[in-house]
Protein backbone atom coordinates (compact mmCIF):
# COMPACT_ATOMS: atom_id res chain seq x y z
CA UNK A 1 0.00 0.00 0.00
CA UNK A 2 1.58 3.66 -0.96
CA UNK A 3 2.34 5.80 1.51
CA UNK A 4 0.90 8.73 -0.94
CA UNK A 5 -2.45 8.00 0.20
CA UNK A 6 -4.30 10.02 2.68
CA UNK A 7 -6.78 7.36 3.84
CA UNK A 8 -6.35 3.67 3.44
CA UNK A 9 -8.37 0.37 4.48
CA UNK A 10 -7.39 -3.18 2.70
CA UNK A 11 -9.32 -5.98 3.93
CA UNK A 12 -11.35 -4.74 6.74
CA UNK A 13 -13.66 -7.10 8.47
CA UNK A 14 -15.72 -6.35 11.21
CA UNK A 15 -17.62 -8.75 12.84
CA UNK A 16 -20.45 -7.81 16.35
CA UNK A 17 -21.34 -10.15 18.82
CA UNK A 18 -24.95 -9.28 19.69
CA UNK A 19 -27.46 -10.49 22.38
CA UNK A 20 -26.71 -11.03 26.23
CA UNK A 21 -23.25 -11.30 26.97
CA UNK A 22 -21.71 -9.76 23.09
CA UNK A 23 -21.67 -6.31 24.14
CA UNK A 24 -19.49 -7.23 27.12
CA UNK A 25 -15.83 -6.96 26.10
CA UNK A 26 -14.23 -10.39 25.21
CA UNK A 27 -17.09 -12.87 25.98
CA UNK A 28 -19.30 -12.18 23.15
CA UNK A 29 -16.94 -13.88 20.81
CA UNK A 30 -15.84 -16.45 22.82
CA UNK A 31 -19.63 -17.08 23.42
CA UNK A 32 -20.41 -17.20 19.78
CA UNK A 33 -17.42 -19.72 19.34
CA UNK A 34 -19.10 -21.78 21.55
CA UNK A 35 -22.53 -21.41 19.93
CA UNK A 36 -24.12 -20.40 22.91
CA UNK A 37 -27.34 -19.38 20.68
CA UNK A 38 -29.27 -16.53 22.94
CA UNK A 39 -26.62 -15.39 24.47
CA UNK A 40 -24.05 -13.71 21.43
CA UNK A 41 -25.17 -13.55 17.71
CA UNK A 42 -22.24 -13.00 15.13
CA UNK A 43 -22.77 -10.22 12.89
CA UNK A 44 -20.46 -9.35 9.48
CA UNK A 45 -21.03 -5.52 9.16
CA UNK A 46 -17.75 -5.66 6.92
CA UNK A 47 -16.34 -8.21 4.89
CA UNK A 48 -13.17 -7.41 3.74
CA UNK A 49 -13.14 -3.85 2.66
CA UNK A 50 -10.50 -2.48 0.66
CA UNK A 51 -9.97 1.25 -0.94
CA UNK A 52 -7.56 4.23 -0.72
CA UNK A 53 -8.17 8.35 -0.60
CA UNK A 54 -5.71 10.38 -2.41
CA UNK A 55 -4.71 13.84 -1.14
CA UNK A 56 -6.98 16.54 -2.25
CA UNK A 57 -9.75 14.52 -3.92
CA UNK A 58 -13.38 14.45 -2.57
CA UNK A 59 -14.18 10.60 -2.07
CA UNK A 60 -17.48 8.75 -1.89
CA UNK A 61 -18.20 5.99 0.41
CA UNK A 62 -21.66 5.03 -1.71
CA UNK A 63 -23.45 2.27 -0.61
CA UNK A 64 -27.57 1.26 0.38
CA UNK A 65 -28.20 1.19 3.90
CA UNK A 66 -27.08 -1.44 6.41
CA UNK A 67 -23.91 -1.79 3.39
CA UNK A 68 -21.34 -1.66 6.04
CA UNK A 69 -20.85 2.45 5.55
CA UNK A 70 -20.81 3.50 8.70
CA UNK A 71 -19.08 0.85 10.13
CA UNK A 72 -16.05 1.20 7.97
CA UNK A 73 -16.02 5.05 8.81
CA UNK A 74 -15.82 3.92 12.62
CA UNK A 75 -13.90 1.74 12.06
CA UNK A 76 -11.52 4.46 10.38
CA UNK A 77 -12.18 6.85 13.39
CA UNK A 78 -11.25 4.41 16.25
CA UNK A 79 -14.68 4.47 17.07
CA UNK A 80 -14.59 0.43 16.88
CA UNK A 81 -11.87 -2.18 16.69
CA UNK A 82 -11.56 -4.20 13.12
CA UNK A 83 -11.81 -7.62 13.60
CA UNK A 84 -9.10 -8.05 10.84
CA UNK A 85 -6.99 -5.99 8.21
CA UNK A 86 -5.12 -3.18 8.51
CA UNK A 87 -5.24 0.86 7.16
CA UNK A 88 -3.81 3.84 7.10
CA UNK A 89 -5.04 7.48 8.23
CA UNK A 90 -2.67 10.65 7.81
CA UNK A 91 0.40 8.28 7.81
CA UNK A 92 -0.37 6.50 10.74
CA UNK A 93 -1.73 2.96 11.41
CA UNK A 94 -5.60 3.09 12.45
CA UNK A 95 -6.09 4.21 16.05
CA UNK A 96 -3.35 6.79 16.20
CA UNK A 97 -4.22 9.44 18.30
CA UNK A 98 -1.56 11.91 16.65
CA UNK A 99 -3.44 11.56 12.85
CA UNK A 100 -6.60 12.56 14.70
CA UNK A 101 -5.12 16.04 14.72
CA UNK A 102 -5.19 16.91 11.52
CA UNK A 103 -8.57 15.05 11.18
CA UNK A 104 -12.35 16.40 11.39
CA UNK A 105 -15.04 14.16 11.26
CA UNK A 106 -18.82 14.54 11.42
CA UNK A 107 -20.83 11.61 12.52
CA UNK A 108 -24.40 10.69 10.93
CA UNK A 109 -26.86 12.48 12.38
CA UNK A 110 -25.10 13.93 14.81
CA UNK A 111 -26.07 14.74 18.47
CA UNK A 112 -24.35 16.86 21.08
CA UNK A 113 -24.57 19.03 24.19
CA UNK A 114 -27.58 20.63 24.41
CA UNK A 115 -26.80 23.18 26.71
CA UNK A 116 -23.76 24.98 25.17
CA UNK A 117 -23.72 27.74 22.92
CA UNK A 118 -22.00 27.50 19.19
CA UNK A 119 -19.43 29.31 21.31
CA UNK A 120 -18.34 27.36 24.26
CA UNK A 121 -19.49 24.20 21.90
CA UNK A 122 -16.68 24.85 19.26
CA UNK A 123 -14.27 26.38 22.29
CA UNK A 124 -15.09 22.61 24.03
CA UNK A 125 -13.96 20.76 20.74
CA UNK A 126 -10.92 23.51 20.20
CA UNK A 127 -9.56 22.46 24.00
CA UNK A 128 -9.18 18.89 22.55
CA UNK A 129 -6.57 19.86 19.91
CA UNK A 130 -3.18 21.73 20.83
CA UNK A 131 -4.92 25.05 20.32
CA UNK A 132 -4.47 28.10 22.27
CA UNK A 133 -7.29 30.02 24.02
CA UNK A 134 -6.37 32.46 21.73
CA UNK A 135 -6.85 30.53 18.54
CA UNK A 136 -9.46 28.30 19.34
CA UNK A 137 -11.61 31.90 19.66
CA UNK A 138 -10.46 33.27 16.78
CA UNK A 139 -11.11 29.92 14.61
CA UNK A 140 -14.73 29.81 16.39
CA UNK A 141 -15.65 33.04 15.32
CA UNK A 142 -14.69 32.25 11.75
CA UNK A 143 -16.50 29.28 11.62
CA UNK A 144 -19.51 31.00 13.29
CA UNK A 145 -19.86 33.47 10.31
CA UNK A 146 -19.02 30.18 7.88
CA UNK A 147 -21.78 27.90 8.91
CA UNK A 148 -23.89 31.03 9.21
CA UNK A 149 -24.46 30.22 12.65
CA UNK A 150 -24.04 34.46 13.73
CA UNK A 151 -27.82 34.84 14.56
CA UNK A 152 -27.86 32.02 17.17
CA UNK A 153 -24.39 33.00 18.81
CA UNK A 154 -25.95 33.12 22.20
CA UNK A 155 -28.66 30.17 21.82
CA UNK A 156 -27.98 26.76 22.92
CA UNK A 157 -27.89 23.88 20.91
CA UNK A 158 -31.00 22.54 22.30
CA UNK A 159 -32.96 25.62 20.22
CA UNK A 160 -31.41 24.69 17.24
CA UNK A 161 -32.92 23.04 14.27
CA UNK A 162 -31.83 20.06 12.46
CA UNK A 163 -30.17 21.86 10.14
CA UNK A 164 -28.55 24.21 12.64
CA UNK A 165 -27.20 21.10 14.30
CA UNK A 166 -26.11 19.76 11.08
CA UNK A 167 -24.32 22.97 10.51
CA UNK A 168 -22.61 23.14 13.91
CA UNK A 169 -21.40 20.22 13.55
CA UNK A 170 -19.50 20.77 10.18
CA UNK A 171 -18.15 24.10 11.94
CA UNK A 172 -16.65 21.64 14.96
CA UNK A 173 -15.22 19.17 12.50
CA UNK A 174 -13.53 21.81 10.57
CA UNK A 175 -12.07 23.71 14.22
CA UNK A 176 -8.78 22.08 14.00
CA UNK A 177 -8.30 23.05 10.16
CA UNK A 178 -8.06 19.42 9.33
CA UNK A 179 -6.22 18.12 6.27
CA UNK A 180 -8.67 15.21 6.05
CA UNK A 181 -12.87 16.01 6.83
CA UNK A 182 -14.67 13.04 6.71
CA UNK A 183 -18.32 13.00 6.93
CA UNK A 184 -21.18 10.31 7.72
CA UNK A 185 -24.11 11.20 5.65
CA UNK A 186 -23.36 14.90 5.79
CA UNK A 187 -26.81 15.77 3.37
CA UNK A 188 -29.34 13.17 5.28
CA UNK A 189 -32.43 15.40 6.79
CA UNK A 190 -31.63 18.69 5.21
CA UNK A 191 -33.88 20.14 2.52
CA UNK A 192 -32.78 20.83 -0.58
CA UNK A 193 -30.96 24.66 0.72
CA UNK A 194 -28.99 22.50 3.73
CA UNK A 195 -27.79 19.80 1.07
CA UNK A 196 -26.27 22.79 -1.63
CA UNK A 197 -24.91 24.29 1.91
CA UNK A 198 -23.03 21.62 2.37
CA UNK A 199 -22.31 20.68 -0.90
CA UNK A 200 -20.85 24.43 -1.97
CA UNK A 201 -18.42 23.62 1.62
CA UNK A 202 -17.53 20.24 -0.01
CA UNK A 203 -16.54 22.08 -2.90
CA UNK A 204 -14.80 24.89 -1.13
CA UNK A 205 -12.76 22.53 1.06
CA UNK A 206 -11.68 21.24 -1.69
CA UNK A 207 -10.44 24.27 -3.31
CA UNK A 208 -8.61 24.69 0.15
CA UNK A 209 -6.65 21.64 -0.72
CA UNK A 210 -8.57 19.97 1.80
CA UNK A 211 -9.51 15.96 1.28
CA UNK A 212 -13.07 15.32 1.65
CA UNK A 213 -14.21 11.99 2.67
CA UNK A 214 -18.03 11.37 2.80
CA UNK A 215 -20.43 8.42 2.96
CA UNK A 216 -24.06 9.06 1.10
CA UNK A 217 -26.48 6.86 -0.33
CA UNK A 218 -27.90 10.08 -2.40
CA UNK A 219 -26.11 9.52 -5.70
CA UNK A 220 -27.07 13.08 -7.11
CA UNK A 221 -25.10 14.34 -4.42
CA UNK A 222 -21.95 11.91 -4.97
CA UNK A 223 -22.30 12.59 -8.68
CA UNK A 224 -22.00 16.42 -8.33
CA UNK A 225 -19.54 16.19 -6.05
CA UNK A 226 -17.04 13.27 -6.36
CA UNK A 227 -13.88 12.59 -7.94
CA UNK A 228 -14.06 9.20 -6.90
CA UNK A 229 -16.14 6.29 -5.42
CA UNK A 230 -16.62 3.18 -3.79
CA UNK A 231 -19.13 1.36 -3.83
CA UNK A 232 -20.05 -0.99 -0.95
CA UNK A 233 -22.91 -3.53 -0.71
CA UNK A 234 -22.92 -5.77 2.31
CA UNK A 235 -20.00 -5.21 3.44
CA UNK A 236 -17.31 -5.59 0.14
CA UNK A 237 -16.36 -2.96 -2.06
CA UNK A 238 -18.06 -3.84 -5.49
CA UNK A 239 -16.31 -0.95 -7.51
CA UNK A 240 -14.12 1.44 -6.79
CA UNK A 241 -12.12 4.49 -9.02
CA UNK A 242 -13.05 7.34 -10.88
CA UNK A 243 -16.81 8.44 -11.24
CA UNK A 244 -16.28 8.75 -15.20
CA UNK A 245 -14.72 5.49 -15.59
CA UNK A 246 -17.11 3.59 -13.62
CA UNK A 247 -20.17 5.14 -15.17
CA UNK A 248 -18.50 4.49 -19.21
CA UNK A 249 -18.05 0.86 -19.22
CA UNK A 250 -16.36 -0.66 -21.69
CA UNK A 251 -19.12 -1.38 -24.09
CA UNK A 252 -21.24 1.61 -23.16
CA UNK A 253 -23.85 2.83 -25.90
CA UNK A 254 -23.40 5.24 -27.93
CA UNK A 255 -25.68 8.20 -29.40
CA UNK A 256 -25.24 9.41 -33.65
CA UNK A 257 -27.47 12.20 -34.49
CA UNK A 258 -27.07 13.38 -37.99
CA UNK A 259 -29.05 15.11 -40.83
CA UNK A 260 -29.62 14.06 -44.41
CA UNK A 261 -29.49 10.53 -43.86
CA UNK A 262 -29.94 8.02 -47.40
CA UNK A 263 -32.03 5.48 -46.78
CA UNK A 264 -29.69 2.23 -47.50
CA UNK A 265 -27.65 4.06 -44.80
CA UNK A 266 -30.30 4.64 -42.81
CA UNK A 267 -31.24 0.58 -42.89
CA UNK A 268 -27.56 -0.16 -42.32
CA UNK A 269 -26.85 2.03 -39.45
CA UNK A 270 -30.18 1.03 -37.71
CA UNK A 271 -29.50 -2.42 -37.91
CA UNK A 272 -26.61 -1.84 -35.18
CA UNK A 273 -28.81 0.12 -32.90
CA UNK A 274 -31.92 -0.64 -30.02
CA UNK A 275 -33.83 3.13 -30.80
CA UNK A 276 -33.51 5.25 -33.31
CA UNK A 277 -35.65 8.39 -33.67
CA UNK A 278 -36.69 10.96 -36.17
CA UNK A 279 -37.21 14.90 -35.47
CA UNK A 280 -37.32 16.47 -38.75
CA UNK A 281 -34.39 16.01 -40.99
CA UNK A 282 -32.47 14.77 -37.55
CA UNK A 283 -32.00 11.33 -36.33
CA UNK A 284 -30.62 10.00 -33.72
CA UNK A 285 -28.99 6.69 -33.69
CA UNK A 286 -28.49 4.67 -30.29
CA UNK A 287 -25.95 2.04 -31.27
CA UNK A 288 -26.07 -0.70 -28.79
CA UNK A 289 -22.09 -0.72 -28.33
CA UNK A 290 -19.51 1.48 -28.95
CA UNK A 291 -17.94 -1.09 -30.77
CA UNK A 292 -20.08 -0.17 -33.67
CA UNK A 293 -19.38 3.21 -33.74
CA UNK A 294 -16.63 3.41 -36.48
CA UNK A 295 -18.70 1.25 -38.76
CA UNK A 296 -21.56 3.21 -38.21
CA UNK A 297 -19.78 6.29 -38.36
CA UNK A 298 -18.14 5.39 -41.99
CA UNK A 299 -21.88 4.49 -43.13
CA UNK A 300 -22.87 7.86 -42.59
CA UNK A 301 -20.16 9.99 -43.72
CA UNK A 302 -20.04 7.87 -47.18
CA UNK A 303 -23.65 7.96 -47.91
CA UNK A 304 -23.15 12.24 -47.85
CA UNK A 305 -24.93 12.16 -44.70
CA UNK A 306 -24.21 15.07 -41.89
CA UNK A 307 -22.85 14.47 -38.78
CA UNK A 308 -23.89 16.83 -36.12
CA UNK A 309 -22.51 14.71 -32.97
CA UNK A 310 -21.02 11.46 -31.72
CA UNK A 311 -21.91 11.25 -27.87
CA UNK A 312 -20.99 8.17 -25.68
CA UNK A 313 -23.78 7.47 -23.19
CA UNK A 314 -23.03 7.02 -19.87
CA UNK A 315 -24.85 4.97 -17.02
CA UNK A 316 -26.31 7.02 -14.05
CA UNK A 317 -24.45 6.13 -10.93
CA UNK A 318 -28.12 5.10 -10.03
CA UNK A 319 -27.99 2.11 -13.28
CA UNK A 320 -24.25 1.39 -11.68
CA UNK A 321 -25.61 1.38 -8.08
CA UNK A 322 -28.64 -0.89 -9.20
CA UNK A 323 -26.11 -3.28 -10.87
CA UNK A 324 -24.27 -3.71 -8.51
CA UNK A 325 -26.76 -4.03 -5.73
CA UNK A 326 -28.03 -6.61 -7.72
CA UNK A 327 -25.00 -8.30 -8.80
CA UNK A 328 -23.79 -8.77 -5.02
CA UNK B 1 -3.90 16.18 31.17
CA UNK B 2 -5.50 19.57 28.89
CA UNK B 3 -8.09 17.15 27.46
CA UNK B 4 -8.95 15.43 30.62
CA UNK B 5 -9.24 18.94 32.10
CA UNK B 6 -11.69 19.65 29.09
CA UNK B 7 -13.66 16.80 29.41
CA UNK B 8 -13.64 17.49 33.17
CA UNK B 9 -14.93 21.29 33.09
CA UNK B 10 -17.57 20.11 30.16
CA UNK B 11 -18.94 17.48 33.07
CA UNK B 12 -19.26 19.98 35.95
CA UNK B 13 -20.74 22.02 33.69
CA UNK B 14 -23.12 19.93 32.31
CA UNK B 15 -24.40 19.20 36.09
CA UNK B 16 -24.59 22.77 37.52
CA UNK B 17 -26.93 23.33 34.24
CA UNK B 18 -29.28 20.41 34.96
CA UNK B 19 -32.10 21.08 36.64
CA UNK B 20 -32.27 18.11 38.25
CA UNK B 21 -29.20 18.64 40.17
CA UNK B 22 -30.13 22.00 41.25
CA UNK B 23 -33.29 20.43 42.26
CA UNK B 24 -31.61 17.80 44.57
CA UNK B 25 -29.02 20.23 46.30
CA UNK B 26 -32.64 22.72 46.95
CA UNK B 27 -33.81 19.33 48.41
CA UNK B 28 -31.33 18.13 50.53
CA UNK B 29 -31.13 22.07 52.02
CA UNK B 30 -34.62 21.99 52.70
CA UNK B 31 -33.93 18.46 54.38
CA UNK B 32 -31.28 19.80 56.35
CA UNK B 33 -33.28 22.47 57.43
CA UNK B 34 -35.42 20.26 58.57
CA UNK B 35 -33.22 18.80 61.10
CA UNK B 36 -33.57 22.38 62.68
CA UNK B 37 -37.04 21.42 63.35
CA UNK B 38 -36.40 18.07 64.49
CA UNK B 39 -33.76 18.94 67.18
CA UNK B 40 -35.63 21.83 68.61
CA UNK B 41 -38.43 18.98 69.98
CA UNK B 42 -35.35 17.62 72.05
CA UNK B 43 -33.98 19.02 75.42
CA UNK B 44 -30.91 20.18 75.26
CA UNK B 45 -29.79 17.89 72.80
CA UNK B 46 -30.11 20.50 69.87
CA UNK B 47 -26.63 20.50 68.44
CA UNK B 48 -26.36 16.81 68.74
CA UNK B 49 -29.20 16.15 66.41
CA UNK B 50 -28.15 18.41 64.23
CA UNK B 51 -24.29 16.94 63.73
CA UNK B 52 -25.88 13.58 63.90
CA UNK B 53 -28.43 13.81 61.55
CA UNK B 54 -26.50 16.95 59.46
CA UNK B 55 -23.67 14.44 58.71
CA UNK B 56 -25.87 11.77 57.52
CA UNK B 57 -27.87 14.01 55.47
CA UNK B 58 -24.71 15.24 54.09
CA UNK B 59 -23.97 11.67 53.22
CA UNK B 60 -26.43 10.24 52.22
CA UNK B 61 -27.72 13.05 49.77
CA UNK B 62 -24.27 13.45 48.29
CA UNK B 63 -23.95 9.45 47.64
CA UNK B 64 -27.46 9.56 45.88
CA UNK B 65 -26.88 12.44 43.82
CA UNK B 66 -23.38 10.56 42.82
CA UNK B 67 -25.15 7.63 42.11
CA UNK B 68 -27.68 9.51 39.78
CA UNK B 69 -25.12 11.44 38.08
CA UNK B 70 -22.42 9.21 37.79
CA UNK B 71 -24.51 5.81 36.33
CA UNK B 72 -25.22 7.93 33.65
CA UNK B 73 -21.61 9.47 32.98
CA UNK B 74 -20.76 7.35 30.21
CA UNK B 75 -24.51 5.65 29.07
CA UNK B 76 -25.14 8.91 28.56
CA UNK B 77 -22.43 9.74 25.84
CA UNK B 78 -22.83 6.83 23.93
CA UNK B 79 -26.46 6.89 24.32
CA UNK B 80 -27.04 10.18 23.04
CA UNK B 81 -23.68 9.47 20.94
CA UNK B 82 -22.00 12.92 21.91
CA UNK B 83 -18.76 10.44 22.41
CA UNK B 84 -18.72 9.97 18.75
CA UNK B 85 -17.27 13.18 18.09
CA UNK B 86 -15.16 12.93 21.18
CA UNK B 87 -13.11 10.13 20.84
CA UNK B 88 -11.83 10.66 16.97
CA UNK B 89 -10.38 14.00 18.42
CA UNK B 90 -7.10 13.35 20.18
CA UNK B 91 -7.75 11.94 23.13
CA UNK B 92 -7.26 8.75 24.41
CA UNK B 93 -10.38 7.16 26.15
CA UNK B 94 -8.92 6.55 29.69
CA UNK B 95 -8.38 10.85 29.77
CA UNK B 96 -12.26 10.94 28.55
CA UNK B 97 -12.79 8.52 31.19
CA UNK B 98 -11.01 10.14 34.09
CA UNK B 99 -12.14 13.72 33.05
CA UNK B 100 -15.16 12.60 33.24
CA UNK B 101 -14.85 11.54 36.99
CA UNK B 102 -12.76 14.52 37.64
CA UNK B 103 -15.89 16.52 36.47
CA UNK B 104 -17.94 14.82 38.75
CA UNK B 105 -15.72 14.62 41.40
CA UNK B 106 -15.76 18.59 40.86
CA UNK B 107 -19.66 18.75 41.24
CA UNK B 108 -19.85 16.87 44.32
CA UNK B 109 -17.28 19.02 46.02
CA UNK B 110 -19.94 21.87 45.35
CA UNK B 111 -22.98 19.65 46.66
CA UNK B 112 -20.67 18.69 50.10
CA UNK B 113 -19.27 22.11 50.14
CA UNK B 114 -23.14 23.39 49.85
CA UNK B 115 -24.45 20.87 52.39
CA UNK B 116 -21.05 21.94 54.76
CA UNK B 117 -22.02 25.43 54.24
CA UNK B 118 -25.50 24.86 55.57
CA UNK B 119 -24.57 22.85 58.70
CA UNK B 120 -22.14 25.97 58.98
CA UNK B 121 -24.50 28.37 59.18
CA UNK B 122 -26.56 26.44 61.86
CA UNK B 123 -24.00 25.99 63.77
CA UNK B 124 -23.35 30.09 64.28
CA UNK B 125 -27.03 30.42 64.52
CA UNK B 126 -26.65 28.33 68.07
CA UNK B 127 -23.54 30.04 69.12
CA UNK B 128 -21.88 26.65 68.00
CA UNK B 129 -18.25 26.48 66.86
CA UNK B 130 -18.26 24.53 63.39
CA UNK B 131 -14.34 22.75 64.69
CA UNK B 132 -11.72 20.81 62.85
CA UNK B 133 -13.69 17.47 63.56
CA UNK B 134 -16.57 18.77 61.31
CA UNK B 135 -14.35 19.62 58.87
CA UNK B 136 -12.36 16.56 59.07
CA UNK B 137 -16.06 14.57 58.84
CA UNK B 138 -17.03 16.57 55.69
CA UNK B 139 -13.37 15.97 53.90
CA UNK B 140 -13.99 12.02 54.38
CA UNK B 141 -17.63 12.14 53.31
CA UNK B 142 -16.38 13.60 50.24
CA UNK B 143 -13.31 11.10 50.14
CA UNK B 144 -16.38 8.30 50.63
CA UNK B 145 -18.08 9.96 47.63
CA UNK B 146 -15.27 9.94 45.89
CA UNK B 147 -15.28 6.01 46.08
CA UNK B 148 -19.14 5.41 45.38
CA UNK B 149 -18.59 8.18 41.95
CA UNK B 150 -15.93 5.51 40.77
CA UNK B 151 -18.25 2.62 41.74
CA UNK B 152 -20.54 3.94 40.01
CA UNK B 153 -18.63 4.99 36.71
CA UNK B 154 -17.41 1.44 36.82
CA UNK B 155 -20.43 0.21 36.54
CA UNK B 156 -22.14 2.82 34.10
CA UNK B 157 -19.03 1.83 31.41
CA UNK B 158 -20.50 -1.14 30.91
CA UNK B 159 -23.94 -1.59 32.00
CA UNK B 160 -27.39 0.16 32.15
CA UNK B 161 -27.90 3.44 33.97
CA UNK B 162 -30.96 1.18 35.80
CA UNK B 163 -28.58 -1.49 36.98
CA UNK B 164 -25.64 0.34 37.06
CA UNK B 165 -27.64 2.85 40.26
CA UNK B 166 -29.07 -0.23 41.63
CA UNK B 167 -25.60 -2.37 42.17
CA UNK B 168 -23.85 0.98 42.99
CA UNK B 169 -26.68 1.70 46.07
CA UNK B 170 -25.93 -1.95 47.12
CA UNK B 171 -22.61 -1.55 47.10
CA UNK B 172 -22.65 1.92 48.89
CA UNK B 173 -25.29 0.35 51.47
CA UNK B 174 -23.09 -3.16 52.01
CA UNK B 175 -19.95 -0.84 52.12
CA UNK B 176 -21.21 0.70 54.92
CA UNK B 177 -21.50 -2.24 57.37
CA UNK B 178 -18.00 -3.45 55.87
CA UNK B 179 -16.60 -3.50 59.21
CA UNK B 180 -19.42 -5.40 61.24
CA UNK B 181 -19.79 -7.70 57.90
CA UNK B 182 -15.95 -8.72 57.32
CA UNK B 183 -15.46 -9.86 60.88
CA UNK B 184 -19.08 -11.53 61.09
CA UNK B 185 -19.07 -15.32 62.35
CA UNK B 186 -22.51 -16.82 61.93
CA UNK B 187 -23.14 -19.33 65.54
CA UNK B 188 -25.98 -22.14 64.99
CA UNK B 189 -29.26 -20.77 66.21
CA UNK B 190 -31.15 -24.11 66.82
CA UNK B 191 -30.28 -27.68 66.45
CA UNK B 192 -31.12 -27.87 63.13
CA UNK B 193 -28.63 -25.35 61.62
CA UNK B 194 -25.82 -26.78 60.27
CA UNK B 195 -22.15 -25.54 61.61
CA UNK B 196 -20.52 -25.67 58.41
CA UNK B 197 -22.69 -24.61 56.46
CA UNK B 198 -23.17 -21.36 58.91
CA UNK B 199 -19.11 -21.33 58.40
CA UNK B 200 -19.09 -21.07 54.75
CA UNK B 201 -21.58 -18.82 54.58
CA UNK B 202 -19.73 -16.74 57.05
CA UNK B 203 -16.51 -17.16 54.83
CA UNK B 204 -18.17 -15.75 51.97
CA UNK B 205 -19.60 -12.94 53.38
CA UNK B 206 -16.03 -11.71 55.12
CA UNK B 207 -14.65 -12.43 51.41
CA UNK B 208 -17.15 -10.13 49.69
CA UNK B 209 -16.68 -7.77 52.46
CA UNK B 210 -13.26 -7.45 51.63
CA UNK B 211 -13.32 -7.07 48.12
CA UNK B 212 -15.82 -4.34 48.27
CA UNK B 213 -15.00 -0.37 50.09
CA UNK B 214 -15.11 -0.26 53.52
CA UNK B 215 -17.54 2.64 53.38
CA UNK B 216 -17.46 2.50 57.44
CA UNK B 217 -14.43 4.47 57.50
CA UNK B 218 -15.49 7.29 56.40
CA UNK B 219 -18.64 7.41 58.73
CA UNK B 220 -16.89 9.78 62.24
CA UNK B 221 -20.40 10.71 63.87
CA UNK B 222 -19.60 9.32 67.08
CA UNK B 223 -15.97 11.61 66.91
CA UNK B 224 -17.86 15.29 65.85
CA UNK B 225 -21.54 14.41 68.04
CA UNK B 226 -18.24 13.93 71.07
CA UNK B 227 -16.12 16.64 69.94
CA UNK B 228 -13.08 14.07 69.43
CA UNK B 229 -10.68 15.35 66.65
CA UNK B 230 -9.57 12.60 64.04
CA UNK B 231 -5.55 12.08 64.23
CA UNK B 232 -4.17 13.48 61.28
CA UNK B 233 -2.71 9.90 59.61
CA UNK B 234 -6.05 8.36 60.74
CA UNK B 235 -7.73 10.82 57.56
CA UNK B 236 -4.77 10.46 55.59
CA UNK B 237 -5.17 6.91 56.02
CA UNK B 238 -8.49 6.72 55.13
CA UNK B 239 -8.32 9.21 52.47
CA UNK B 240 -5.19 6.95 50.52
CA UNK B 241 -7.66 4.07 51.11
CA UNK B 242 -10.62 5.50 49.58
CA UNK B 243 -8.19 7.31 46.74
CA UNK B 244 -6.61 3.80 45.95
CA UNK B 245 -9.82 2.01 45.30
CA UNK B 246 -11.38 4.63 43.25
CA UNK B 247 -8.25 4.22 40.95
CA UNK B 248 -7.90 1.13 40.60
CA UNK B 249 -11.77 1.04 39.44
CA UNK B 250 -10.98 3.77 37.59
CA UNK B 251 -8.13 1.80 35.52
CA UNK B 252 -10.49 -1.48 35.23
CA UNK B 253 -13.32 1.21 33.54
CA UNK B 254 -10.55 2.48 31.35
CA UNK B 255 -9.69 -0.84 30.51
CA UNK B 256 -13.39 -2.05 29.50
CA UNK B 257 -13.94 1.10 27.67
CA UNK B 258 -10.52 0.98 25.34
CA UNK B 259 -12.47 -2.63 24.56
CA UNK B 260 -15.43 -1.30 23.91
CA UNK B 261 -17.26 -0.96 20.49
CA UNK B 262 -19.04 2.50 20.01
CA UNK B 263 -21.63 1.41 17.69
Amino acid sequence: MSTAAIMSVEGLVKTFHTGFLGALPGFGGLAARLQLKGVAQRVEAVRGVTFRVERGEVFGLVGPNGAGKTTTIKALMGLIRPTAGTGTLLGHPLGHTRSRERLGYLPEQPYFYEYLNPREFLDFYGGLFPMTARERRARAEQLIDRVGLRHAVDRPIRRFSKGMVQRIGIAQALINDPELIVLDEPMSGLDPIGRKEVRDLVLELKAQGKTVFFSSHILQDVEQLCDRVAIVVKGKVRAEGRLGELLLDADHPVEIVSTHVGSAARETVTALCDRVMDAGETVRFHLRSVSDRDAAVRVLVTSGARLQSVTPQRRSLEDLFVEEAGRA
Amino acid sequence: MRQLFVIALNTFREAVRNRIFASLIVFSIAMMLLTVAVSSASLNEEIRIIKDIGLFLTSTFSALICVFVGVNLVYKEIERKTVYTILPKPIQRWQFLFGKYAGTAATMSVQVAVMGGVLWGLFLSMGEAFGVVMLQALWLIYVEILVVGAVALFFSSFSTPFLSGMLTLGIFIVGRFSETLSSISLKPQSPADDPEALARLSALIRGVASVLPDLSKFNVTPNVVYGHALQADVVLWATLEGGTYALLLLVLASWLLSRRDFI
